[in-house]
Parts: C-alpha cells; structure tokens; sequence
C-alpha cells in the first residue's frame, strides 16, 4: 500500500454554523422513506438532511447527515428505510443509518466523481457509477455489516463503458442493470453474471436519467438532447421517441405499473406523459430552476421535486385519466397553463455564497449570496464576522480596501455554498504570511509577530491528543494562545486537489480513533507547526537602498547597498538602519551597535529616526510604518531590482 | 559536406548555361508584365527565412501592403519591417526578370532583432514567420501610436506582445490575440481570423464561448488525410474530465465540459501551420511527421456542410486559392532544407533559395507527404498559404 507515491495532502476546513437546518445549493437527490413519511435529500452543500412529510408540521427539519465534503449527488434509501447509500463528488460511497443518521462506513473504490446510484430492491443490491467509467455492484448486507476491523469488502464491477457516467437504473429483482454515458448510447447489463448484453443507440447527447421497469422489459431515458425515449429491451430497440421538453431532461419518475413518465429538466418544467400515447400529456407545474430529481409521495398522487436552487417542493399530480380528457388535453397546455401553479409543501432552502472577495489583510472574506445578501467572514477564527444584509457589495469591497500587503496563504473553493478554506499546500504557501499581532488585534503587546497559517492550525489541531505535545520544560503547549476555532469546524484532509482521506470536526480530534487517524494523515510540516511549536520560516526580501538623487554625493553614486530583510519590517526599521549605518558613519556608538537589529530604541539621537531620514520608492515618500512587502507591492509594483531611497532630513 | 558541395556544382553549372532556363520554360509572351522571379542568396541556413519571405512576397495583398509602406515611409529609422520593403522594392523594380538576389541588409536586422535568429543554425521557419508577422504588426502599431503622440512622450505600453507560447500538449493552439480597443492594421486586415472556443459545462450545460483572434491556424496532422480533414478534427470537441476539469462559475466547482474552437470570421490570407514536428519523449526530441496530407488547390470553407464555423460567422462561405506553400525537406526541424512553391500568374514556381524553376501544378502532389513511415526524410508542405478568392487582386 505504501510503494504508491502519495501526492501532497491539503488541510481545508468548513467556516459555517453548527446546525445547518436548511439546504445552502442544489438539491441533487430525493429519497422518501413511506413508513416514516421521512424525506431524505442530498445536497450539494455536501450535506444529506432529513424531512419530516406529514401535514401540518411548521417545521419539516429532523437532522442533518454529515460527512461528506463535497456535492451529495445521489442516495438510495434500502434495507426498508434502515439505511442509506450516498455516492458525491468527493469520490467516495458512504454507508448511513438512515434513523440516527451517521456514517457507517466509507467506500473509496471510485477514482473520480460518483455522480449515479442504482437500486434493486428484491435483492438489496446497489450500484454507484460516475466519472472514472467505472460501476461497482454493492452487496447492501455485506456494506452494513462493515466494522473497523472487518473492512474489506468485494465488488463486483461492470467494465466496457467508456465515457463517463451519468445515469444508473436497475429492476427491483436485478435482472438488469443500464447506464447512460456522454457516449451517448445506453448500456444494459445482466448484473447477475456481470454480462453485456446490448448497447442502444439513439440518443444525440448525453444521457442523464434513467428509469427501467419491473420486469426488465423495459427502459425510459431522458437525455441532454431535450429527448425521453421509451426503449424495449427485449427487442432491442427504440419504441418512441417523446419530445415535450425544450431543453435538457435530467429526472425520470415512472408510475408503479410504467404507463407514465413524470420527467424534469433543464427548462424547469415537469411533465407527465402516457408513455403509450406521448400525445397525451400535462405540464404539472413550473419550477424556478433547473429539475434534478423527482420523488413520489406516499400515496403517489403528489410529486416531490428538488432543483439546482436549495428549495424542495411538494406538487400534486394530475389523476391519471384526465390527461386524455377534453379539459386537459394537451392542446389547452402550453407552458403558460400548468395544472399547479401553488406547491402542496415546500420546504425552503437557504442562500449560496456565489462571490467572494479575498481582502488585503488575507484574513477576512466578503461574500455576496444567491440571495444578494452580503457577509464578512474571518478565515483566522473560521467563523463569521457580521451579516450586512443587501448592500452593495462593491462599494463594501472598496470600503474595506486597506493599502496593506500580505502574502497569500489560503484558498477559498464555493463549491458547496459555504466557504471551504484550503490553506496553503505545503510549509511555504501554508506560512508566508506574518504580521504584526497587535495590527491582527491579538494582543497590545508590541513587536511580536504571528504567522497565520501557523496560528490557523495551532487552533484547527487544539485538541489532538499528540504525544509530541510537549515543550522542552515539560509543558503541554495547546492552542496558540489567542484564539480558538468553532469546536464544529469541519476539518478536512485530501489530496490535492482530489480525493478526501479524512473528515472530521474540530471538537472530535481528542478522541483514540480519531487521534490515530490523524497521526497517519497529517502530513509532518503541519505536525511540526500545529503541535511542535517550531516557528516557520521568515519571509525575507532582497531590496537594493540607495540615496536619493537630490542628495547624492558623488562617491555615493557608486554605492548600491544590497540588503534583505523580514518582508514584514516597516520602514522605520530601514530609517533606522539608515541613521545608524550610513549616515551616522561619524558617530561611533551608531557604527558599533553591529548586527543588533531590532534592538531596543537608540538614545544616541534625540529624534525618532523617520525624522532624521526619510524613504522614497519610486519618487514616492513612505509611511515609516508600511512595511516592506507593501513597498514592493503598491509602489515599486515588481518583483524585481525593488529599490528604496533615502533623503536625509536632519544631520 | 560533400552534399553541399555537389549543389555548389549544382549551382554554378546552372548560373553559367541556365541563367534563362525559367524564362525559356515560361516563354517570353507568356512571362507577366511587372513580375520579376527572384530567388535569394542563403547566408548559412537562412532558407528558413528565404522560402518564407519568397511565400509572403507572392502573396499579393501582403506584397502590395509592404511596397505601399515602402512608397510612404521614404525616411524613417532602420526597422525589419522597412528592411523587408526594400527587399521587395528591390525585387519589383529589378531590370531583368529573373535572378538572384541577397537579402543581406534583412537577415542582419533580423539577427540585431532577435537573439535566436542571431546564428548560423537552422531555424523553423514557422517559428519566423510567426515572429515576422507579430513584429510587423508591432511596428505598425508603434508608428501609428507614436504619429498621434507626436511630441509627447512614447510609452512601452503601446506595443503588445502579440504572440501566445504553444503548450505541448494543446492540440489546437493559435496565436496573434491582440488588444480590442486598438483599429486593425493592413497585417490584422490581411492575416487576421477569429476564432471561438465554446465550452459546456456536463453538469449545468451552460455553453460560454471566447473569442481568440489568430494570424495561422496550427493544425494536426493525420496519415493519409487531408486539410478539408485536418481542418475538420481542428474543429472536433475535445472533453475537459479527469485532472482537467472545468472550473464552472454556474456551479461554483470544477465539472466536466465539452470544448470545441470554432472558426468566426476568417482571414484574407489563411495561413495554415502543419503540426510536422512532434515532441517525442522516448527520443528527447522533436521528431518530423511526414504523414501524406493531401492540401487542394481550391479550399472551401462552408458553414453547414463544414462544422468549422460558427453560426454567427461572419463570412460563412468563402473559396480559397492555394497560393504559396513552404516545403520542409528532411529529416528533422534542425536538419534539413526549406523551399517555397508559390502560384504566380496561373502557373507555379519553385523557389529553392537562390534558383528558380517552373513546375507543372501537377507536380505539387511530390509535397503531400509519404505514407510508409520507414523513409525518414521527405520534403512535405509545412505551411500553406492560402487566399481567399474575395480578394482583389
């Protein structure tokens, strides 16, 4: 296991509330749970929630299912409603108990994206597919009966398929398994022996959705070309092709006895069609986004729908008959005429962070939402720092712009509607940015100084129990002592820029399990600076120190002094260095004092040496107390040959 | 050494007795009026530049653009653009028809402009072209900026480096992107297309495009096909997955995605570069493909029965006329020889440096290329030139 090369592991955590009671992006998946009356969803905010459907209930949220760290982008609820399967992007198959809610087990079998699951339900047997090509048949049984000690387990695998995959269906006994891929042709297997038994072809584009009836006879698709075709498998062929979308079909829900075909997609439309006579059919309602997924009620009259946007709603469906009667035939249909324009349920999801703007502290985010509203968040504490509700987020932006370099050392990824921070991927990006801690607001204590990154995952790893934790006299050193994160910080270790190897919150680290699970995934640099207590390295700037032309002496024009420097040093620091070195040649305590930078105020002069001497860059005069890196950033504006002057004000 | 030699002899046998053999070939009621057929002296492995500068100078619109530039700029500093006008000038207003000439003055601007050019190495002449027509651009740009600043000071910033680098891996690659604002000059007039990268999203299948203007379409080159087809695979959508995934601002993440260039608006002169050298790991190297592309003398460029445009092109259908080709004869790009075969006045010339000869068109098909891969060396058409028929001239 260890020959394989490990690429780089990234620490990222989640800066979000503790209880998250509302969907904060797309809703991917629905599953409906008839004897609870619970309805599960998957979000692309990474988090599986659980509804409560019965009527009348003010508030609908039962629990929050949580342990993945990317797009939930389905589920399957099995075993009569005791468990259920996730598949998401961040590459794994998780394994839940569906009443209480937690993980069971982790499956890390898929390379890329799982973006399908399959169901048969005579069998228990499920089959995830996505973007690495390949589909995996899971014993369900076998899944829950997972321990820590027991943990392998064997698949069976489809192979042939050659593009991604997008869609899965299987019958309830599992005779037949087929998949729709950006081939754009249907696949059908026999999942008992792991067979190939045909491929359809037809589709223009990919194929999204996928439903095939009890006996295996037949199979609906619903493709990106805006198409649903009605397949017979026992022939081999296409049997209708159903045009009533104008757009892109993703979902698929076919009624029990497979003579209709609720289906949803791009043009956020769901429609009911007579699969027998496609002429037959009826606009059910008019979403506000994109369709993803549709789910029966309990009673099967009403349709649960979820979109790309965060809201669940609940639709009633039109009585069978009636879509070949007079009153809703489809000549009175149009898109402006739809049999429900009020939802039975809905369940209202919340905003997505959509923009985000990076300050120049490096410390605090803006952030602009799906619903306009603008938020300040402090990647330092993870934590949010105030909600300014709808302003204008530019103005907001240039409100907060401060001329103040720091390097970068975090990045922030939107992808689940919340803000994930990966921090920077190894020693040198993770801890180049120092600054002052009492500018930080710390500490008043002047002088010292904080690496960020450093400070970050002092407070992320606070309560890993390491056996390291000691300092030289004997002393457990915990935390950095400033500040602590939310004990709920999601924390997430992952390959860069890939798969997840480990999620867990920052309240849990101290636990046996736990603490073992980090020891083998944290990478060394973090254990060095979160629980060693070694102080990063200093960022230093080379910098050419020159005096300026108006008053330059003539032996002075071959002199270019060539000097580094902390890249945090403010100016008075070179004024300083400037009035001790150079022009104070004559004096001889000022040449004496060595290499004792930083040392304590001089009483030689009188005067503060930002008033014996003061700096230009570019012909620009400079505040004593902007550092160095800002120098070189807003005024010299190059990385290379930075160049300061000075100008001798008092001899 | 003892090739070099044998065309020496060549050579000089030819300049004693043949000295109007191409004028004999043509025929002196046939020869054009005002055309003269220079061929030019190789100053050690210039014949990069020689086969292109012969290519460029029977391209008409570009030849009557630079003698213009020639007539209207009498007096102005040493650049490679005015060094490029005499040399022209030179050619068109020579007494005899036919000859040699050194362009001597324009391969020592060129060395003075570009440190890679300063030596005696063999140079890919693609690699100069593409050089050639960005500089030209610049030093139009830079004129014309410094004739509206007249008196102020001139700013750097006025010129742009017009050239985009190739990644290695990029199976369609362009260059020449410039800034919007600036007016087209006659180099953007006549070499100028635009092309247009679509990509959709497979997870909201949202399609954003971007536009990308170029100076030469950089083409890949198949066994056994041919330009029509090339053009076409130029075109063929290409699946942005695995580590190279795209990052979609719809949905906030990084997702798969179909892309596919599209051709907008195309040039005057279409210049096309056949991807012949290919970097092969295994040998560290670059490696010629001397795969048989098959280049037609009539090109048409269609809308619908040719995926290649857009459908808010510009000009949809347009008929292009092969009009000059340069020839890499060899083995390798930093071994071999360049020639040019250009059209002139209905019939073909072959310019081999400082000789000129006629060819029969049907003689052309010798370019395509071969299709055993066991011959190594081969002369094959590396960049072809062809004009649109809309073009007066």
């Amino acid at each position: 296991m260890g020959t394989t090369m490990r690429k780089k592991t990234q620490v990222s955590f989640v800066i979000r509330d503790e209880e998250e009671r509302r969907h904060k992006n797309g809703v991917s998946s629905l599953q409906l749970d008839p004897i609870q009356g619970r309805l599960y969803s998957a979000g692309r905010d990474g988090i599986i929630r659980v509804w409560n459907t019965a009527t009348g209930v003010q508030d609908r949220y039962i629990q929050s299912m949580e342990h993945h760290t990317d797009w939930v982008n389905d589920i399957v609820l099995c075993c009569g409603g005791k468990n259920l399967i996730s598949a998401s992007s961040d590459t794994t198959v998780k394994v839940w108990n569906a009443p209480k809610g937690f993980c069971m087990s982790t499956l890390r079998t898929h390379k890329d994206y799982v973006r399908t699951l399959a169901y048969a339900k005579d069998k228990e047997q499920v089959a995830s597919a996505g973007l690495d090509r390949a589909i995996f048949l899971w014993d369900v049984n076998t899944l829950t009966a997972l321990t820590a000690s027991n943990n392998t387990v064997t698949t069976s695998s489809l192979v042939g398929n050659k593009e991604s995959i997008y869609s899965l269906a299987m019958n309830p006994p599992g005779t037949i398994l087929v998949s729709g891929s950006t081939e754009k042709v249907l696949r059908v297997w026999d999942p008992r022996n792991c067979s190939r038994l045909m491929k359809l072809k037809g589709h223009a584009d990919n194929v999204k959705a996928l439903v095939v009836s009890q006996d295996g006879s037949q199979c609906v698709s619903g493709s990106s070309d805006g198409t649903i075709k009605l397949w017979s498998l026992s022939q081999q062929r296409c049997v209708s092709t159903i045009r009533v979308h104008s757009e892109a079909v993703w979902a698929l829900l076919a009624t029990e006895n497979f003579t209709h075909i609720i289906s949803g997609g791009r043009d956020r439309l769901v429609i009911i069609t007579e699969l027998r006579n496609p002429d037959n059919f009826m606009i059910v309602c008019e979403e506000t986004a994109p369709i993803l997924k549709l789910c029966f009620t309990a009673d099967q009259q009403g349709v649960w729908v979820s979109t790309s946007e965060s809201d669940i709603r609940c639709w009633k469906l039109p009585p069978r008959n009636s879509l070949s009667s007079d009153m809703y035939n489809q000549n009175n249909y149009n898109t402006n005429n739809v049999y429900q324009t009020q939802p039975l349920y809905h369940i209202p999801g919340g905003p997505a962070i959509k923009h985000y703007t990076v300050l120049n502290d490096k410390r605090h985010i803006l952030t602009k939402d799906t619903a306009n509203n603008v938020a300040l968040y402090d990647v330092l504490k993870a934590c949010k720092v105030e909600d300014l509700g709808e302003v204008d987020y530019d103005e907001e932006v240039k409100k907060r712009f401060k001329m103040v370099y720091v390097p970068n050392w975090f990045n922030v990824d939107l992808k689940t509607g919340m803000l994930t921070i990966h921090l920077g991927q190894d020693e040198t990006d993770c801890l180049s940015a120092w600054v002052s801690a009492k500018e930080a607001g710390l500490t008043t204590e002047n002088d010292q100084k904080v690496n960020f990154g450093a400070l970050l995952l002092q407070a992320l790893l606070e309560h890993w129990n390491h056996p390291n934790r000691v300092n030289e006299s004997g002393m457990k050193v915990i935390g950095n002592n400033f500040f602590s994160v939310p004990l709920h910080t999601p924390l997430i270790f992952s390959e860069v820029g890939g798969r997840t190897l480990y999620r867990l919150q920052v309240g849990d680290a101290g636990g046996e399990n736990e603490g073992n699970l980090l020891i083998e995934t944290v990478p060394s640099w973090v254990v060095e600076v979160a629980i060693e207590m070694s102080a990063p390295n200093l960022n230093k700037l080379p910098f050419y120190l020159l005096p300026h032309s108006s008053c330059q002496s003539k032996q002075d024009r071959q002199k270019k002094d060539r000097l580094v420097a902390n890249d945090f040093i403010q100016c008075r620091k070179v004024a300083e260095h400037v009035v001790e070195k150079i022009v104070g040649g004559g004096d001889a305590s000022g040449a004496s004092a060595g290499s004792g930078k930083g040392s304590a105020n001089e009483d030689s002069g009188n005067d503060a040496p930002e008033e014996r001497v003061e700096l230009l860059c570019a012909d620009q005069v400079l505040d004593p107390n902007m550092d160095l890196r800002t120098v070189r950033h807003f005024i010299w504006k190059s990385n290379v040959e930075f160049t300061l002057h000075y100008r001798v004000l008092k001899q | 050494m003892s090739i070099c030699q044998d065309l020496g002899l060549n050579f000089q046998q030819r300049m004693g007795a043949n000295i109007s053999q191409l004028e004999r070939d043509i025929g002196s009621e046939q020869f054009p009026p005002n055309e003269h057929y220079f061929g030019l002296v190789n100053f050690g492995n210039t014949c990069y530049s020689n086969s292109v500068l012969q290519a460029l100078y029977f391209c008409r619109p570009f030849r009557e653009k630079v003698l213009e530039y020639k007539a209207k700029n009498k007096r102005t500093k040493e650049t490679l653009l005015t060094c490029l006008a005499d040399l022209f000038y030179s050619i068109a207003t020579q007494k005899k028809k036919v000859g040699s000439i050194a362009p001597k003055k324009f391969i020592a601007r060129l060395r003075k402009e570009k440190e890679e050019f300063d030596n005696y190495m063999q140079q890919d002449a693609h690699e100069f072209l593409n050089f050639l027509i960005n500089h030209i651009n610049e030093i139009i740009l830079a004129e014309r900026n410094q004739s509206t600043l007249k008196g102020q000071k001139t700013a750097n910033s006025t010129t742009s480096n017009m050239s985009t680098s190739i990644g290695p891996g990029e199976t369609v690659t362009c260059n020449g992107t410039l800034p919007q604002n600036t007016e087209p000059t006659w180099v953007h007039e006549i070499f100028q297309g635009t092309l247009t990268s679509e990509t959709r999203c497979l997870n909201c299948e949202t399609v954003s495009s971007k536009d990308e203007h170029f100076f030469d379409l950089q083409v890949d080159v198949g066994q056994n096909t041919s330009i029509t087809h090339c053009l076409k695979c130029f075109s063929d959508t290409e699946t942005l997955c695995n580590d190279n995934k795209f990052k979609c601002d719809h949905c906030s993440s990084y997702q798969e995605a179909q892309k596919r260039m599209r051709v907008k608006k195309l040039p005057l002169i279409l210049a096309l570069h056949l991807k012949r050298f290919k970097y092969m790991e295994q040998y560290n190297r670059h490696i010629k493909v001397s795969h048989r592309v098959v280049f037609p003398l009539e090109l048409r460029l269609f809308n619908t029965a040719f995926p290649l445009q857009s459908d808010d092109a510009v000009n949809p259908d347009r008929l292009y006329d092969l009009v000059a080709v340069v020839v890499h004869c060899g083995s390798g790009p930093n071994r071999g020889h360049y020639i040019s075969i250009v059209k002139s006045h209905g019939f073909w010339l072959l310019f081999d440096d400082d000789m000129v000869d006629k060819i029969d068109a049907s003689a052309i098909e010798d370019f395509y290329g071969l299709t055993s891969d066991i011959q190594k060396s081969s002369e094959t058409g590396y960049i072809l030139f062809y004009q649109s028929r809309d073009a007066s001239c």
